[in-house]
């Protein structure tokens, strides 16, 4: 699903963010990318969803090479991806429907079918009173479940959260990383960045490690390793 | 594009127009101002286009005669002139003939003129050039061989007239592409400054809309559409203007310089000018959105 091979990136004048990354993700995998503030975790999901360009490397996505697109390579990409992030980035005039439903309709779902999808979404995460609720007026979580709605109204392959829970008090962000588990269990692979370090105990998953831009560790292999 | 879309962006245009409304107003002004110059000059281009081109093609010499010319020489005369290669033809105008014409081209001013005789006047013939030596110097020969014959007193033909008006054609025509060149390149300036505007106030949806992978046209599409509203909008509003002062024009200059002739003979833009102006300014303000796109809009 992923492959990233000797992948740097250098921020100018010339910060180097990530160093020779190696990685593979397969398809229906749970993995968590963890490590300290400023490991460089952010800068990976960007690479992976084409927001910042590699500087070394190639890196392949849905057995796509992303190294080289072009605007409408990107957006092809994304079609194919959900988006979380720790800000929700939710439009504030829009109500939570219509939040959701936007997603749909610029890929071109009708009006009708995004706002029906929107819907059955929004109760499957719980909301079923909040539609019509515009952001501001949610509570924390209940803004990120519906960013997470918008992430998956289009049955991505691959979902990418950024610290989904990093707005969120302890209980919220242990649910919320629930909701997660459970979108991974339908089959969604799932890429995402956390600095938690207790959830990785909980939760069991593969689990990297960045530290200073470099790899420094990851759970798969060393059990693999541990096996042989 | 598909057919889902169209909703989607027809609403954001609305929303724009109507969020940064006075924006758009002046926008559209100062195309309107642009355009209306640009169409200023196009239109007096037209007309002296027309004018010489009707006056060229009725080149024609006034021989004034001695008033003492008897009859049999007037016929003499009329023949010898028919005779030269270049005439068409030629036409007599006796005294009274020459009042009468002139009295009806002063129209409701002719009681100035009571009074006066038709004595005033002379005779004179109109000779009309083929068309071949409708120029001017085929036209200057011609008048030269006719001041030499005897019972002519004067020969005129408008010939400085048509050279001038070339000239001037031609200046037009410059001015209004230099002129409208600069114009042209500071409303591309205030357009994409509008569209700047635009695109700022929706940022945030126009960043969630490449997060989620809308194709790039989809996203530009409300901006090229509302650049090209505000574009026709002007321009609409530079033809009415246009049209406002060249029908008050029509009416209170000829009378106010005394240019009976020319009343008849001006004409406002025809279908291909107002068509001309109309997509000048839907091409401007769609180019002014693109520009400014391709600045402020970061993929
Ligand atoms: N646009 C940028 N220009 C320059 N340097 C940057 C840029 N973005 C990030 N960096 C630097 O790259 C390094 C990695 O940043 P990144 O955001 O990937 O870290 P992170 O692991 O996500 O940290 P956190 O846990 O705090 O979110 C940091 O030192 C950061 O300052
Ligand atoms: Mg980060």
């Amino acid at each position: 699903m992923v492959q990233l091979f000797r992948v740097a990136k250098i921020y100018p004048p010339n910060y180097p963010a990530l160093k020779d990354i190696y990685l593979q993700i397969d398809k229906g995998e749970f993995v968590f990318v963890n490590g300290p503030s400023g490991a460089g975790k952010t800068t990976l999901l960007r690479l992976l969803f084409r927001a910042e360009d590699a500087s070394e490397g190639q890196i392949v996505v849905n057995g796509r090479n992303i190294t080289r697109l072009d605007g409408k390579g990107v957006a092809e990409l994304r079609r194919e991806l959900g988006l979380v992030f720790q800000e929700f980035k939710l439009l504030p005039t829009m109500t939570a429907l219509e939040n959701v439903a936007l997603a749909a309709q610029v890929v071109g779902v009708s009006r009708q079918e995004s706002k029906r999808k929107a819907f059955h979404l929004l109760r499957e995460l719980g909301l079923k009173d909040k539609h019509d609720a515009r952001p501001p007026t949610l509570s924390g979580g209940e803004q990120q479940r519906v960013a997470i709605a918008r992430a998956l109204v289009n049955e991505p392959m691959l979902v990418l959260a950024d610290e989904p829970t990093g707005n969120l008090d302890a209980e919220t962000a242990e649910e919320t990383m629930r909701l997660f588990l459970k979108i991974h269990e339908r089959g969604t692979t799932v890429l995402l960045a956390t600095h938690d370090t207790g959830v990785l105990k909980r939760f069991g998953c593969r689990a990297v490690f960045l530290q200073r831009g470099e790899l420094v560790g990851d759970s798969k292999q060393e059990s693999g390793e541990a096996r042989l | 594009m598909k057919l889902a879309w169209i909703p989607f962006v027809f609403l954001r245009v609305l929303k724009s127009l109507r969020d940064l409304l006075w924006t758009h107003v002046l926008t559209s002004g100062t195309m309107a101002m642009t355009l209306f110059i640009f169409g200023g000059f196009l239109l007096i281009q037209d007309n002296l286009h027309s004018l010489l081109k009707g006056w060229g093609s009725q080149i024609q010499i006034f021989a004034y005669l001695n008033n003492s010319l008897a009859s049999p020489d007037l016929q003499k005369l009329i023949a010898a002139v028919r005779s030269y290669p270049e005439v068409e033809s030629v036409r007599f105008v006796s005294r009274e003939q020459a009042w009468e014409s002139f009295k009806k081209s002063m129209g409701s001013q002719s009681s100035l003129l009571e009074g006066l005789q038709a004595e005033i006047l002379p005779p004179s013939l109109e000779i009309v050039l083929k068309m071949p030596y409708r120029e001017r110097a085929p036209a200057g020969d011609v008048a030269k061989r006719l001041r030499g014959l005897a019972g002519i007193s004067q020969v005129e033909y408008p010939e400085e007239w048509v050279e001038r008006l070339s000239v001037l054609v031609l200046g037009v025509q410059w001015a209004k592409w230099i002129f409208g060149g600069f114009l042209f390149a500071a409303t591309l300036l205030i357009v994409g400054n509008t569209v700047k505007l635009a695109i700022l106030a929706r940022k945030d949806e126009i960043e969630i809309m490449q997060l989620v992978g809308a194709p790039q046209g989809l996203i530009q599409a409300p901006f090229v559409v509302e650049g090209m509203i505000q574009g026709i909008a002007g321009a609409s509003l530079s033809l009415l203007v246009l049209w406002l002062l060249f029908l008050f024009l029509g009416t209170e200059l000829p009378n106010f310089l005394g240019i009976f002739a020319v009343r008849d003979q001006i004409h406002f833009l025809d279908v291909e000018g107002v068509a001309l102006i109309l997509s000048l300014g839907g091409l401007l303000g769609a180019s002014g959105s693109l520009f400014s796109l391709r600045r402020f809009l970061k993929v």
